[in-house]
């Protein structure tokens, strides 16, 4: 067969032998592609009828555009020989996967989830599987589901039966009847036709095979396998499986078609229910080394590859994960993740290979600091907070409002800024946090003020050169700075204004929103203030003010260029009573000259009743050439640059209010594996490699198309 | 006694709904800590790290909110169900002795 023509598809190899016949990798020399091509056995050909009835069929389920669903390019018969040429997908089938011990289960739930949607789609357009198993759905190495052959089981015959069935003699209609006997319906034993409740009794068997690792009913011969289909209830699954997700899998194995879901969506919505219910566990010990810790799996997952950048996203209701290929045009969204949870911190850690987020999560059961090293698909949830006020301070943990990686060479320290104002340092990579008491003790702490946000420690800034330099920014207590590492810490702000004290300049206590330092520059900052931008050159010995022309001095973020050291951005907004864009326009103010002066970027921006508002972390620059800039609004919409501000394009509508953006580009090492770099790292990899299939998104954000 | 544990702390809880203590505690204060002993996720998700239970979490002593009843010293028979319930809004701190 090698080196055939079948059509207009020339047979390169011979993959496998299927139930139906041989499969092949081909190439379609019209349309200048690989395709796998399936030759249906002589054997087990029927009457012409029936062969135009597979063709009618076949061709019904090429309908079915669906990124789980393989699909059938073309169904043909050239000299005598039946094929079918479809999309050539290449993995390991689920059952492959499967194995004797099963697979985790939220797993189960994120090829559940595929699977169901695949049925979905293909239920909606009146298309039964017939013949949906374990080898019959593929996962591809990006772990996305393909369920393969949609609608060719019925008209084929009893030969598609694996070895289970053909010792299914004992039923005489069996020639009449299409499937796989583990995965057949009790209705299809006793001679019913399939309809849509039989391929969701599949589902389930596929479900409990996959969470178990065994099949549901199980027997020595195709006899005891039908009885135990018809009679016995399967074993019960347990821990770790959900009780949830066990509940989904018991309804779909109901007896009676009529006591299952009557529809693939409504396993679907119940899959994706059990999957925000966050119900999740697996022991990660042996997998991280670390401690213990529960993960938490969400609903949509963005597919990440090398070269991509990624955003995250914090929110007031959960996190999402963003992202594109090198252009930065178009944005695949995973998430959210931590539903109803605030995430007012996000950050990367690409140090020493490996690709971290991590997010801060606020809700009624506290606040804890969360990480994945799998772009969202999985996320620590440790048992016990490990940032914790000590008991001697009386304090107790409100929010997580930074995440700063520390230095390069020093991969297993972070910092992070919380709420009451204080800052946390761990040297094991997250495990355990201590909180740096050179500034919590400092005499000034008592007489710091809660901001509008409460009185919040959120900027971090680690001087580059001079390890033993860390910059902080309290609302309201002004900028810190310490040069011994942390010990101690003096007051750094002369210069800035607090508008609202008697004394105009006091030594701290100023409303500092936000501060940025120049990584190859880092005696420069500039500070957004409680009205006020100003610039330092000399490590904030002294400020000075830079709101040269712009239309208000108040506002939340302040950016800086990653290569040009006088180039900052900022979103000014009216005033400190209405804090939303001047005007109702919507402009991001950019400085080249140090802030000599300003330029507006509005072009793609809305210019008319925009009373938007930026907070002090929605904004962030990436390190690609040209630099991408970004910005989130508390009415949910996500705005994007990627000519350094020159044009803008809206990214994203109808999220929660947006509380934290930040950015990466995902790298990966010499050994093929994936890494991330954070934002401010150099040299990024600018690969221009097109983007891979596009994930399944939230549906009920609007991801916005550009022109 | 028995736990009725909401479903953002089942993944805690091995999946139970519902905890039964094999002991007679004399107060909720004493429960939790026998909760938390069995279950030590529980416990930063219910109280703050200095043992006040969170702000916006209820705990119900049958159908009383253990706020009106004596706070975690409210007492508890044999038999009692403690109900743990993320409040709506609102609520003062309670202290865990």
């Amino acid at each position: 067969m090698i080196g055939q023509t079948l059509g207009h598809c020339r047979v390169l190899a011979k993959i496998g032998e299927g139930g139906m016949g041989t499969v092949c990798r081909a190439y379609d020399e019209v349309l200048h592609r690989d395709v796998a091509l399936k030759v249906v056995k002589k054997s087990d050909r029927l009457d012409p009828s029936a062969s135009q009835g597979l063709l009618h069929e076949a061709r019904a389920s090429s309908s079915l555009a669906h990124p789980n669903i393989c699909t059938i390019h073309e169904v043909g018969e050239t000299e005598g020989e039946l094929y079918i040429v479809m999309e050539l997908v290449e993995g390991k089938s689920l059952r492959e996967m499967t194995g004797d011990a099963g697979i985790p289960p939220e797993s189960v739930l994120r090829y559940g989830v595929q699977i169901a949607s695949a049925l979905a789609r293909a239920h909606d357009r009146g298309i039964i599987h017939r013949d949906l198993k374990a080898a019959n759905i593929v996962i591809t190495p990006e772990g996305l589901v393909k369920v393969l052959d949609f609608g060719l089981a019925k008209k084929v015959g009893s030969a598609i039966f694996d070895s289970p069935t053909r010792s299914f003699a004992t039923l005489e209609e069996a020639s009449s009847v299409s499937g796989t006997l583990p995965y057949m319906a009790p209705e299809i034993l006793r001679g019913a036709a399939a309809d849509y409740r039989s391929d969701l009794w599949a589902l389930g068997v596929v479900l409990y095979e996959a969470a178990a690792g065994r099949l549901p009913f199980e027997g020595r011969t195709g006899f005891e396998v039908s009885s135990a289909i018809l009679r016995e209830m399967p074993a019960p699954l347990s821990f770790p499986v959900p009780p949830a997700l066990w509940g989904v899998i018991q309804r779909c194995l109901a007896k009676e078609p009529m006591q299952r879901y009557q529809r693939a969506s409504e396993v679907l919505a119940a899959l994706e229910a059990v999957q925000s219910a966050a119900t999740v566990f697996i022991d990660q010990i042996a997998e991280r080394g670390g401690p213990r810790t529960v993960a938490v799996h969400s609903v949509r997952h963005a597919s990440v590859k090398k070269g991509d950048s990624l955003l995250l996203i914090g929110t007031t209701k959960g996190a999402f994960i963003l992202r594109s290929n090198a252009q930065r045009s178009r944005w695949d969204v995973g998430g959210p993740y931590f539903h109803g949870h605030s995430v007012y911190a996000m950050a990367y850690d690409g140090r020493a290979g490996q690709h971290r987020i991590w997010a801060s999560t606020q809700s009624p059961w506290g606040t804890l600091l969360r990480s994945t090293d799998d772009f969202g698909k999985s996320w620590t949830n440790p048992q016990q907070a490990a940032i914790r006020f000590p008991l001697d301070t009386g304090m107790s943990l409100k929010n997580i409002w930074q995440i700063t990686p520390g230095p390069t060479d020093e991969p297993t320290v972070l910092y992070c800024g919380v709420e009451p104002a204080a800052l946390f340092e761990t040297r094991d990579g997250g495990e355990t946090w201590s909180l740096i008491r050179g500034l919590f003790d400092h005499p000034h702490r008592p007489r710091w003020m809660p901001g509008n946000g409460g009185l919040a420690l959120h900027t971090i800034l680690l001087d580059p050169v001079n390890k033993q330099r860390i910059y902080v920014a309290i609302s309201s207590g002004g900028v810190y700075r310490t040069e011994d590492g942390g010990s101690s810490w003096t007051a750094q702000n002369r210069g800035i204004r607090a508008t609202f004290m008697p004394n105009k300049y006091p030594e701290f206590g100023q409303c500092v929103h936000k501060i940025a330092m120049h990584p190859a520059r880092p005696e420069r900052l500039f500070l957004q203030n409680h009205w006020g931008v100003y610039r330092s050159d000399n490590c904030a010995e002294s400020w000075t003010d830079i709101a040269n022309g712009i239309p208000s001095d108040f506002g939340f973020p302040v950016l800086m260029h990653p290569s040009n050291p006088d180039c900052a951005y900022i979103i000014p907004v009216e005033s400190d009573e209405f804090r939303c864009a001047c005007d109702g326009r919507m402009r991001v103010y950019r400085t080249r000259n140090a802030g000599a002066s300003w330029e507006p970027l509005s072009r793609g921006l809305p210019q008319k009743g925009a009373y938007e508002t930026v907070v002090r972390d929605a904004m962030a620059a990436d390190s690609s050439d040209p630099v991408g800039i970004y910005f989130g609004t508390r009415s949910g919409q996500l705005f994007g640059s990627n000519d350094e501000g020159k044009t803008w394009h809206k990214i994203l509508e109808g999220l929660p209010s947006v509380v934290c953006v930040r950015s990466a580009v995902v790298e990966g090492t010499s050994d093929g594996s994936v890494r991330t770099l954070p934002e401010k790292s150099r040299g990024i990899s600018s690969s221009k490699k097109s983007a891979t299939k596009r994930s399944a998104t939230t549906r009920k954000i609007r991801r916005i198309k550009r022109g | 006694m028995t736990f009725h544990i909401p479903g953002a702390l089942r993944q805690f809880t091995s999946g139970h709904s519902k905890v039964e203590i094999d002991q007679s505690p004399d107060t909720v204060a004493d429960a939790l800590l026998a909760l938390w002993t069995l279950y030590p996720g529980v416990r930063d998700r219910i109280a703050t790290e200095q043992g006040q239970v969170r702000e916006h979490i209820n705990i119900f002593v049958g159908e009383e909110n253990i706020r009106y009843t004596g706070g975690l010293a409210t007492p508890i028979q044999r038999g009692s169900e403690i109900s743990i319930v993320p409040a709506i809004s609102g609520g003062r701190e309670i202290l865990i002795k």
